[in-house]
């Protein structure tokens, strides 16, 4: 299927900032060109839960829910799991029926293009629909031109058979030219050799080949989302492309958000629709190399979260990037198996509570006897919530106060709210209590409080990734 | 079925002793206790042993209680481990009367040990914070300063109490810790030092915490048969009640009482035939100065809410009507995890026996100890009865 119907759009950056002046400060440079700031992920932030965060924001513009997905594709350079289908936690934590297929797409940041492609491919779609999830943090070491820019962002596509949006072409070119950036195995820093004028080759060569089998004419696009591994590069190839700077700075994130890898291109078609642009050359781009083009039109409703609400200091900055932050310490005393932990995903994913058959109380979770008249009912039905509440009791842990399974995100991200949430029900006349993190926020979190409930990492043991719900300050939602 | 006696009880010094094994501390208040007793007792006559300990570190996990007794030679003798978190102590102690009551022994040795600071403070971080609900309420980030300091938070915006309110307690276990030889933080505080100490938890500072502590104690429970052996001025447990509850704090009824404290505390009270306006004093569970208030209302000292003007009035002072924590508590005596239990009845036993020296009440009658597990998943309360008319 060459054409598809691209349904809505949702985009997410962390809300944790650093201006660029604060690596001038430490350094006395600053090497990402273009880039004012960047989005930096917090501790319990990384590209599957950056990624829930833009797929929830595109099923809810696209009035859908995950039970119609039929096609899950997940796109990053940077998985937090080397080895692992982490498509199946995506699943998971958006309710996607079990049956959807699925594909995860890494090694460059043409891996957001691949997925849209193949999810493309993967239509007719009827009443279902296929959803693309790109989400990406990047990281050099800390003195390098990538590290400078790394930012984070996400980006999910819903894609279906009729729009209100249209990918009405895409072609897509494949060169060898290694060694413009890459990641040896086993390593999470990414480099690059620095050879300029190899690197703007590679760049504009890929990509004006692949515009060469394009049959729309580039000058009616309003907005180009051109790869920006900084915000210099992508002007190199408006030749290439046969756009102008305007047309390419119509798309522009890098500036605000940083290098967002494999999300890039699909973030500044993001921005672009959102900003009212009606046709979108998406021109995405990965070392090696290779070049995915994809002309979208339509009126694309876009629901994103990109601004930043948190300014950090360059020292906070290598803390939130685990530069001189501790581990878990070493030790043992209470321990949650991993099948143990996996048993309770329904609760920890999607929030399925138990509605008691003998009193009809919500249990969380829905285990044993029935924390309200105590009956032992072992039918337990199955009561989805929808995330809302507020907070019953609360208190701060402070710096060095933390269990040592959240010693390491204490240590990069600095106190904490625990608080206890009285969750409602999806009629609003029940509430269950669960206890849950606050995440930081500019104002107090106290007593009654209400919050929304987020997807983040809870903590990492034995090399597993946990991942569970947060609680949200409700009025910091963005 | 027979009645229960203390006719000895005592404690090592509470605190941090690296020269120290949980073995040799527990050996240090078998020998106070057995000393303590008025007449001779041969602890071959010891016909079973209850020792409480939660294993903080985990150096005995499995037969922790024989690897004690063996230390004494205790040879032969059934011994038995009760883990019940804070409350291990306090249950060990139950179970030693509930052995003598049902005939089944006429001298049972009680007790509970712990050894918390000699540990890297890594491995440490691991075991505090272990008897809070481990899959969901741990997993929140909290520790066990959190959720008594939720509770706290709860308490405060229910009732309006202050944080004045909270290092009012302090002040006051501190006052009387610092007449007690075996107290681990024996010194006084000011108001304003209890105010200003640096957060733990908010709205818990360090002052409203209790330290983490090594140390055992030691009571040695008696039938009705053989009591008249070893005293003439025997000290009844005139009335034990316990209860259980959620372990997790957001599974509760309520986060502003400690339910089992209060279910266990109207069984002693009615066993023992007894209410709070008949007690001479109180060792409550202060592992947080929270916790203290909390316990005044549980224990019905006072009603719900006024926890705070009770203390202020000085009510609960050492020269009050109703004095708590003349040990100086949790707070300031220490809380070696699985010996607390068994050190608040070394402070009742000493008031009752008259051998409390510089915190000794005039002429206590009935004495109340309160022991609780975790944030409240578990609670006992002795009523204890010096038998004599004064």
């Amino acid at each position: 299927m060459t054409a598809a119907g691209l349904a809505a759009i949702g985009a997410y950056a962390p809300r944790l900032r650093i201006d660029a002046e604060e690596f001038e400060a430490a350094w006395g440079r600053f090497d990402a060109a273009g880039v004012d700031e960047k989005a930096v992920p917090d501790a319990d932030e990384d590209a599957v839960t950056m990624g829930v965060e833009a797929a929830r924001r595109a099923l809810t513009a696209a009035d859908a829910s995950g039970a119609a997905v039929a096609h899950l594709a997940f796109a990053t350079t940077t998985p937090p799991m080397a080895e692992e289908d982490l498509a199946a936690r995506l699943c998971s934590i958006l309710n996607v029926p079990d049956d959807a297929k699925t594909q995860t797409m890494t090694g460059s940041t043409h891996a957001g293009a691949q997925a849209l492609d193949a999810t493309m491919d993967g239509g007719p779609f009827g009443e279902d629909i296929g959803l693309v999830i790109i989400s990406d943090c990047p990281r050099g070491d800390p003195d390098s031109e990538v590290e400078h820019a790394a930012g984070a962002g996400s980006v999910a596509l819903v894609v279906d058979d009729d729009g209100p949006g249209t990918v009405i072409e895409r072609a897509s070119h494949t060169e060898a030219y290694p060694g413009t950036r890459f990641r040896t195995g086993g390593d999470d820093r990414t480099t690059g050799l620095g050879v300029t004028q190899y690197d703007r080759e590679a760049f504009t060569t890929t990509l004006g080949s692949a515009a060469d089998r394009l049959d729309v004419p580039m000058e009616t696009v309003d907005a180009a989302a051109v790869q920006s591994p900084d915000g210099k590069l992508p002007y190199r190839a408006t030749g290439a492309l046969g756009v102008d700077a305007a047309t390419i700075a119509a798309a522009d994130t890098v500036s605000s958000l940083g290098d967002t890898g494999a999300a890039s291109a699909f973030l500044g078609a993001a921005t672009a629709f959102a900003d009212g642009a009606e046709r979108v050359l998406i021109a995405a781009y990965g070392s090696g190399a290779s070049a995915t083009l994809f002309v979208a039109t339509g009126s694309v409703p876009v629901n994103a979260a990109l601004d930043g609400a948190a300014y950090l200091s360059y020292a906070e900055y290598l803390r939130r990037r685990g530069e001189i932050t501790r581990d878990e310490p070493e030790g043992g005393g209470a321990y949650v198996s991993v099948p143990s932990w996996q048993r309770t995903i329904p609760q920890r994913h999607r929030l399925v509570a138990g509605r008691c058959s003998a009193c009809e109380a919500l249990n969380f979770p829905p285990t044993g006897a029935c924390t309200d008249c105590h009956e032992r009912t072992s039918d337990f039905e199955a009561v989805e919530l929808p995330g809302t509440g507020t907070v019953e009791a609360v208190t701060t842990i402070e710096q060095g106060g933390a269990p040592p399974e959240f010693v390491a995100q204490q240590s990069k991200s600095g106190q904490f709210d625990s608080a206890i949430i009285a969750l409602d029900s999806q009629s609003g006349e029940q509430t269950v209590s669960v206890p849950a993190q606050v995440l930081q926020a500019t104002d107090e979190v106290t007593i009654g409080t209400p919050v929304v409930l987020t997807t983040r990492r809870i903590y990492t043991q034995e090399g597993v990734i946990r991942y569970g719900f947060k609680a949200q300050v409700a009025s910091q939602r963005r | 079925m027979t009645e229960a006696y203390v006719v000895g009880a005592g404690q090592s010094p509470f605190g941090s002793f690296p020269g120290e094994s949980y073995r040799s501390l527990f050996e240090t208040a078998f020998e106070r206790a057995v000393e303590s007793v008025d007449g001779d007792l041969d602890p071959e006559r010891i016909d079973e042993a209850f020792l409480g300990t939660l294993g903080v570190g985990g150096r005995q996990i499995g037969l922790s209680a024989p690897a004690v007794t063996e230390h004494l030679g205790l040879h032969g003798l059934p011994t038995t481990r009760v883990e019940n978190a804070c409350a291990a102590g306090g249950y060990a102690l139950r179970s030693a009367v509930t052995a003598v009551r049902a005939g089944m022994a006429d001298l049972v040795l009680a007790g509970g040990y712990e050894v918390m600071t000699d540990a890297s403070s890594d491995h440490t971080k691991w075991w505090l914070g272990v008897s809070g609900e481990t899959e969901w309420e741990r997993l929140s980030g909290t520790t066990f300063a959190g959720v008594y300091a939720q509770m706290a938070a709860a308490y405060m915006a229910e009732h309006g109490a202050t944080k004045e309110d909270l290092s009012r307690v302090a002040v006051k276990n501190h006052g009387n810790g610092a007449k007690n030889p075996n107290a681990q933080l024996a010194f006084e505080c000011s108001l304003e030092d209890a105010m200003n100490a640096p957060s733990v938890a908010d709205p818990l500072n360090l002052y409203h915490c209790c330290p983490t502590s090594d140390g055992a104690a030691v009571a040695l429970i008696a039938s009705e048969d053989v009591v008249g052996q070893y005293t003439d001025d025997p000290v009844r447990i005139a009335g034990v009640g316990a209860a259980s509850d959620r372990v997790g704090l957001f599974q509760r009824d309520s986060y502003t009482s400690i339910s089992a404290s209060e279910m266990a505390a109207d069984t002693a009270y009615d066993r023992a035939g007894v209410g709070p306006d008949d007690l001479d004093f109180a060792e409550v569970h202060d592992c947080f100065t929270i916790a203290e208030l909390l316990a005044y209302e549980d224990l019905g000292f006072c009603d719900r809410g006024e926890a705070p003007q009770l203390l202020e009035a000085g009510t609960t002072e050492s020269d009050g009507a109703m004095p708590v924590n003349l040990s100086g508590g949790l707070k300031s005596k220490g809380h070696p995890i699985g010996a607390t239990g068994a050190g608040q009845l070394v402070e009742a036993f000493k008031q009752l026996t008259g051998s409390a020296a510089d915190r000794q009440l005039a002429a206590p009658k009935y004495g109340l100890t309160h022991n609780v597990g975790g944030s409240g998943g578990s609670a006992v309360v002795h009523i204890l009865e010096r038998e004599a008319a004064r």
